[in-house]
């Protein structure tokens, strides 16, 4: 293991890492939050020794630093929300996460496919990563999860001999400022693919706008009535599609109303569904709110199949996500699409009808 | 008394050693997790998930407490509330221990958790909020799923007073980052850019911050975010290359490659809507204090490990003589560790489950 220090002494420093990135070794490097620990992520052996380093502190991802967007591209499919973020925030302390193209060594992207990509405010990685011209793996040099490295000695004195031996240059920028490790953001969910299997085209399409909050419930209420005089003998799937605030909560109100539900139905969102246990007419109310799920099959990990084996009202949010998947599923169940868009502060359209 | 929890309502799986209301271990799954998700960012729900990381979690949390399974006294596990797939794969785990080891089982409500977090001891037997409980108090749950005013008359005895009609405060963090198009989870994000934000710029309406009772609405203060918004984008679209995109359907914004806000607009605007939040919890709690006449106060939830909204809480009772328990920032988001605290007290007062075999997920359960 050799130390260098970066005063006085940037092109060796730079040279040298450079040297030991090309032969597969392990770097330490000093950023704007910690110190980091560095290989040629695409590099698969450099990669594996990393891995076999970083075995006893096992609860971060493997992102890597770049110089500039250009350079993520070639690695990475930027949606607007990274755009956005790049232009605004990088360089900086955050970690952005978007689609991987493939093009690191196996053990970087996640296992669905997503790498997170740095660009650190610190003059030394930009010059580095750019004359290097590949990215080289960021996760920081923690020890343990207690202890974010903000000097040599910190990494040195909580390192076993055999993880010594494993580093081959440490570049030493002394004691750095102690700011937090980086903000991972997660653009992915935002990915237009990922949001849409496919619009979904209403037929017998009904439109009606609604004035308040009152009304939408109302409306939900009533929707939730007829349903009921139907009397079918399958399972019901109410499939919202609308952007934040159009209401889909409120609606959801008057249909738990209409079934009988004394509880405050709150938002599933973070928990994904919520299920309420019903007397008469349905086994169930479940209220899912899908924009969480990374993939629309995801839904069957959820419960769905479950949820299909009896009479059940289930209300989906976000129901874009999984298109497909219900199309397949409209002989097991009776299923209405509602659409709910904004027309104005107080006033929502509401489109509803059975599929295309 | 050894305590092995487990707790997989959500996105984690959990597993936690505790010796009494002390804790020897605490492991969370994306601890095990290596590199092969996104550090929990991406949504880890799925049972599969729980499933295959509940052993590995167990096997650490004992290794790491040194202890083996035949010196456990009692398992305890979260029965609701959750996502119902997800808390069957817990219950089924220690249903499996309970029978295999013929330990007594302690069926645990996740609120509940939540509620004792602050109080939590480390293993030398200190409290890590440095604060005992002095009852009656108010407790403040507010998370990703759930935000309430709890009355605490003693440990098991409590009363919900007020609850989020809609969406908890945690999910309006993040449906405000997502509308501020900066990625997700929007919580340590908005937080992260409000630093240098301007907490007075945009002016949003507090929902509900004059109702006399103690419930929230973050949906109405989600959605005054985007009507801000939208007025802000209207008074500027002609500046944006004469392309108008609607921001009437939002999805139009979202699909679009522009950025409509500068980047001081947007730290101001995180910093606006954080400070609102703040303003209506503190408000509504600072309230149910006067109302009850308590003297000490809690806090608990993942939202408890913002920043901005610690110090105001603080900063409200400062004066006062009231104390306030805060969790350590560990023990704020989900854990097992507070699972165990709350079965230490239930089986100091022998509840325990007759029939394990019986025990059923109720994915609603909360207060009464």
């Amino acid at each position: 293991m050799q130390i260098l220090k970066l005063k006085g002494n940037k092109a060796k420093a730079i040279s040298t890492a450079i040297k030991t990135l090309k032969e597969g070794g392990i770097i330490i490097y000093p950023t704007e939050t910690c110190y980091g620990l560095g290989v040629d992520a695409t590099n698969g052996e450099a990669v594996n020794k990393l891995i076999s380093y970083k075995t006893f502190r096992d609860d971060k991802p493997i992102s890597v630093a770049v110089t500039d967007r250009k350079m993520a591209e070639k690695y990475v499919t930027l949606n607007s929300t990274a755009k956005n973020l790049y232009k605004e925030y990088l360089p900086g302390p955050f970690t952005i996460v978007s689609k991987g193209r493939g093009k690191v060594a196996k053990g970087v992207e996640s296992n669905t496919g997503t790498l997170g990509i740095r660009i650190p405010k610190y003059d030394f990685m930009l010059k580095l990563t750019k004359v290097f011209g590949k990215p080289i793996t960021a996760t920081s040099a923690n020890v343990s999860y207690k202890k974010t490295p903000y000097s040599v000695k910190d990494i040195l004195t909580h390192t076993t001999k055999k993880q010594q031996a494993l580093i081959d240059l440490i570049i030493d920028a002394g004691t750095l400022p102690k700011n937090d490790p980086s903000t991972v953001i997660d653009t992915t969910l935002d990915d237009v693919n990922i949001l849409r299997q496919g619009s979904i085209v209403i037929r017998h399409k009904h439109k009606v706008i609604t004035h308040s909050e009152e009304e939408t419930r109302g409306f939900g209420e009533k929707l939730v009535e007829n349903l009921i005089a139907k009397k079918l003998n399958k399972p019901i799937i109410i499939a919202f599609q609308g952007e934040l605030g159009t209401g889909k909560t409120q609606m959801s109100k008057g249909m738990a109303k209409a079934l009988g539900i004394k509880q405050e139905i709150t938002s599933p969102t973070y928990i994904i569904a919520r299920e309420y246990k019903l007397k008469k007419n349905f086994a169930k109310f479940v209220h899912m709110d899908i924009y969480k799920l990374m993939e629309g099959k995801e839904i069957w990990d959820v419960g769905l199949a479950e949820m299909l084996k009896e009479k059940n009202l289930i209300v989906i949010e976000w129901a874009e996500k999984i298109s497909q998947i219900l199309k397949e599923q409209s002989k097991k169940a009776f299923i209405v699409w509602i659409n709910m868009y904004h027309k104005s502060e107080s006033e929502r359209i509401i489109e509803y009808g059975e599929f295309e | 008394m050894k305590i092995l929890a487990i707790e997989t309502s959500c996105d984690d799986t959990c597993a936690a050693v505790l010796n009494n209301d002390r804790v020897l271990s605490s492991v969370v799954s994306t601890q095990i997790s290596f590199h092969k998700k996104f550090g929990g960012v991406v949504p880890n729900i799925a049972k599969e998930k729980h499933k295959e990381f509940i052993d590995p979690c167990v096997a650490k949390a004992l290794k790491q407490a040194g202890v083996a399974m035949k010196d456990i006294d009692v398992l305890a596990v979260t029965y609701g509330p959750g996502l119902a797939v997800a808390l069957e794969v817990g219950i089924a785990k220690i249903k499996e221990l309970a029978k295999e080891y013929n330990k007594p089982v302690i069926a645990v409500n996740h609120l509940e958790g939540h509620l004792l977090s602050p109080f939590l001891k480390n293993s030398e037997g200190r409290i890590y909020s440095n604060i005992k409980p002095k009852f009656p108090f108010i407790s403040l749950i507010i998370s990703g799923g759930h935000t309430e005013l709890v009355l605490v008359e003693a440990i098991g005895k409590y009363k919900l007073i007020g609850q989020t009609l809609d969406d908890a405060a945690g999910e309006a963090f993040d449906k405000v980052a997502r509308l501020l198009k900066l990625g997700y989870p929007g919580g340590p994000l908005i937080s992260k850019v409000a630093e240098t934000g301007d907490r007075k710029r945009y002016d949003l309406v507090r929902p509900m911050i004059r109702s006399k009772d103690f419930n929230f609405s973050f949906s109405g203060l989600k959605t005054a975010c985007l009507l801000s918004l939208r007025k802000i984008y209207a008074s500027k679209s002609a500046k944006h290359d004469g392309e108008i995109i609607s921001f009437s359907t939002t999805s139009d914004y979202f699909d679009s490659t522009k950025m409509f806000f500068t980047k001081k607009e947007i730290s101001d605007f995180a910093a606006s809507f954080q400070e609102a939040v703040a303003d209506v919890l503190v408000t509504k709690l600072a309230r149910a204090v006067a109302k009850y006449n308590v003297k000490h106060v809690s806090i608990g939830g993942g939202v408890c490990a913002n920043l901005h909204i610690r110090k105001r809480i603080r900063q409200q009772f400062e004066k006062t003589g009231i104390d306030v328990a805060m969790p350590k920032t560990r023990f704020c988001t989900d854990n097992a560790g507070m699972i165990g605290i709350v079965a230490y007290h239930k089986a100091k007062r022998c509840e325990f489950l007759k029939d394990v075999m019986k025990l059923d997920r109720d994915p609603i359960l909360n207060f009464k």
